[in-house]
């Protein structure tokens, strides 16, 4: 088991150093001199110069290919053109809310969704499962931000229930403040997570081990939980791989919309100022969400299913 | 009679609307007796499957309606609560199932799943109840049970499978085993040793078994009577040797032409012309009318009932009881 993570980890060396040289082109391939964006357009020629030969923006481009994957690989991505900050240290104060964000809007959306989807299999075409489907109907198609928006006019302006922006102080403030923005994630996810369930569930219940539990005299609860659900549980865990992964594009946005700090907030400023370094961080940082996601969800496999423990 | 286990009487299984029901099997009745065998042949889609399914309720209802008598030890199994079901299934009726690779939870050990089916009835110490597991294992001649009781399905052949669902179905002695179909995914020697391992357990505890295939070599070698069912039906009923010595149907005489022998190899298999009808709507008629050799004008028109012949011998079909009543 041991080897096949160390395996796995290997198999992510591929991947991340395509990940690498996707940025790098990209970063040159960007309209807009980044000299001209970090100085201002009164910077006259010579101070142009002597920033683009300080940032080694003159190297032939290979160089400045080596140079790039050595610093990303000693995690040092310089300092940001606007604020001079390391961004290391932008990163250390702005990832962990991305993170916590992403973790309640998921855990909020299974929370919503398992039960839901649940209930519609184990009420098939009646009334909770054509409500269920409405429910994702309405899930898939309010845009998360928009959803967003109306929540924070509604609750915070309106009602002064929940702060308007920020993440406050302390667990039970940030829970305060996270409540919201969570919550305009997690109707899409619960909504994907809930139909995933209800068809994963069907499916499985259709199965014949399944007969089997029931000829064994299993009851209901025991055929859903203990041998439905827990089949149920692989193309699931593939679902909220996904959905952890879209809730991080989503937060993007909802940070935005609610003034949050995050990795959003700050990759999207960074690109209205054209703060190249930040930028090309950031996308790293996304990047490298997706990759352990995966392998997150390789590792999850693992536990639930043991065909992929005994091949290994 | 007073031995009777399992009496079923009258049972039918529809789909379909009620205005024009699909009906899968049709008033079939037929009768075990403890401690006997009773095979159920006929080809693929003659309802056989149904039948068995229908005895432990598992077949789901709705879309089906079941209708007819199932009684076990007296009791009608079609009138128990469903919520009663569970205390019945694994118990007093156990069943292995047709497909061996698929009737197993591939995500549980399968020490843990012939444990759950103990467990389900029976309140017992975790260490009484993994001797029990490996009593079974072994009463079921899987090699090397101590070994196996982590194993999880995919890591056996088809004939561990099979033999780890009979001792599942076996977990609690119960007094009647179905089988459907328990050897026609296994190779020809692993066959043998099923059977073998079925009848050494109906030795053991006295129980009956309700023995599905389609195979009348399997029949002829384990069984006491036979059913012989087509399109839902049952055509022709009997013991063993009277139906070998002396098949009324012309579809048991086709079925028992297409038996491989044993003495003479070269000849070619013979084939009943045709195929089972998909179930359709009732019509009027004998539904194998049109694969019958001996087909008359009244075939099409009438269901011939199914009336006895000799002592424990019935069959349905208006050719046998024109040429009776000769
Ligand atoms: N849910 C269903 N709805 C409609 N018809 C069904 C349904 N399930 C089964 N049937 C039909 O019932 C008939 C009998 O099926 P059954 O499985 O009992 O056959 P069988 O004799 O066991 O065949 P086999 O040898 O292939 O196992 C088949 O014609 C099948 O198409
Ligand atoms: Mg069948």
């Amino acid at each position: 088991m041991a080897r096949y993570l160390l395996l796995r980890l290997l198999d992510l060396v591929p991947t991340v150093f395509l990940v690498l040289t996707l940025v790098f082109i990209a970063m040159r391939i960007l309209p807009g001199d980044p000299a001209l964006a970090a100085l201002g357009a009164n910077a006259d020629g010579g101070q142009l110069e002597a920033f683009r030969e300080r940032m080694g923006l003159n190297d032939p481009l290979w160089l400045q290919y080596v140079h790039f994957l050595w610093d990303a690989v000693r995690l040092d991505f310089g300092n940001s053109l606007m604020s001079n900050i390391p961004i290391s240290t932008l990163i250390a104060n702005n990832l962990p809310h991305t993170v916590y964000l992403t973790i309640v809007s998921v855990a909020l959306g299974l929370f919503i969704g398992i039960p839901l989807g649940l209930y519609a299999a184990t009420q098939r075409n009646k009334l909770p499962d054509n409500a269920l489907r409405i429910y994702s109907l309405i899930g898939y198609s309010v845009p998360d931000f928009y959803l967003g928006a109306i929540l924070l006019i509604v609750f915070s302006l309106n009602l002064g229930w929940f702060p308007i922006n920020g993440a406050g102080e302390g667990f039970w403030d940030g829970l305060h403040h996270i409540f919201l923005p969570a919550l305009s994630l997690a109707l899409l996810k619960s909504a994907f997570l809930g139909r995933l369930t209800r068809t994963s569930l069907l499916e499985v219940l259709g199965r014949d081990y399944v007969r089997t539990a029931r000829a064994k005299g299993a009851r209901e609860g025991r055929v859903i939980f203990r041998h439905g659900l827990r089949n149920a549980m692989l193309p699931l865990s593939t679902g909220i791989g996904i959905s952890i992964l879209a809730t991080l594009s989503g937060a993007v946005a909802i940070e935005l919309v609610f003034n949050r700090p995050g990795i959003g907030r700050l990759l999207i400023s960074a690109i209205q100022e054209r703060d190249y370094p930040v930028i090309q961080a950031g996308v790293m940082m996304f990047a490298t969400f997706v990759v352990l996601v995966n392998l997150l969800m390789d590792i999850v496999y693992i536990f639930i299913d043991p065909r992929i423990r005994m091949k290994s | 009679m007073s031995d009777r286990l399992l009496d079923i009487r009258d049972l039918s299984v529809e789909f379909g609307p009620v205005a024009r029901p699909l009906r899968v099997v049709d008033r079939v009745s037929f009768s075990i007796d403890a401690g006997k065998t009773l095979g159920i042949v006929g080809e693929s889609g003659s309802g056989k499957s149904m039948t068995a399914l229908s005895v432990l309720r598992l077949v789901p209802e709705p879309p089906a309606r079941i209708s007819g008598q199932i009684l076990f030890d007296g009791r009608d199994l079609l009138k128990v609560p469903r919520r009663n079901m569970p205390a019945i299934r694994g118990k007093d009726i156990g069943m292995i199932f047709q497909e061996p690779m698929a009737s197993l939870n591939p995500l549980m050990s399968i020490g843990d799943q012939i444990a759950e089916a103990i467990m389900l009835h029976e309140s017992m110490s975790a260490d009484r109840r993994r001797e029990r597991v490996l009593d079974l294992l072994r009463l079921v001649g899987l090699p090397d049970p101590e070994g196996r009781l982590g194993a999880y399905p995919d890591q056996f052949s088809g004939g561990m499978r099979q033999r780890v669902m009979a001792a599942i179905a076996m977990a609690c002695n119960p007094r009647l085993l179905i089988a459907d179909e328990p050897t026609t995914a296994l190779d020809v020697t692993i066959q043998a040793q099923v059977l073998e391992m079925m009848l050494d357990i109906r030795r053991r505890f006295n129980s009956a078994i309700l023995l599905i295939t389609h195979d009348l070599g399997v029949v002829a070698e384990v069984c006491e009577r036979v059913v012989v069912m087509y399109a839902g039906k049952v055509v022709e009923d009997a013991d063993v040797g009277s139906l070998f010595a002396n098949a009324l149907h012309p579809y048991t005489q086709g079925l028992l032409r297409s038996v491989p022998s044993l003495t003479d190899t070269r000849k070619r298999l013979y084939q009943i012309p045709g195929s089972v009808p998909p179930a359709r709507t009732i019509k009027a008629g004998c539904p194998f009318r049109p694969r019958c050799p001996a087909r008359m004008d009244r075939c099409a028109v009438e269901m011939p009932p199914l009336v006895p012949y000799a002592p424990g011998h019935r069959a349905a079909c208006w050719a046998v009881s024109k040429e009776m009543a000769e």
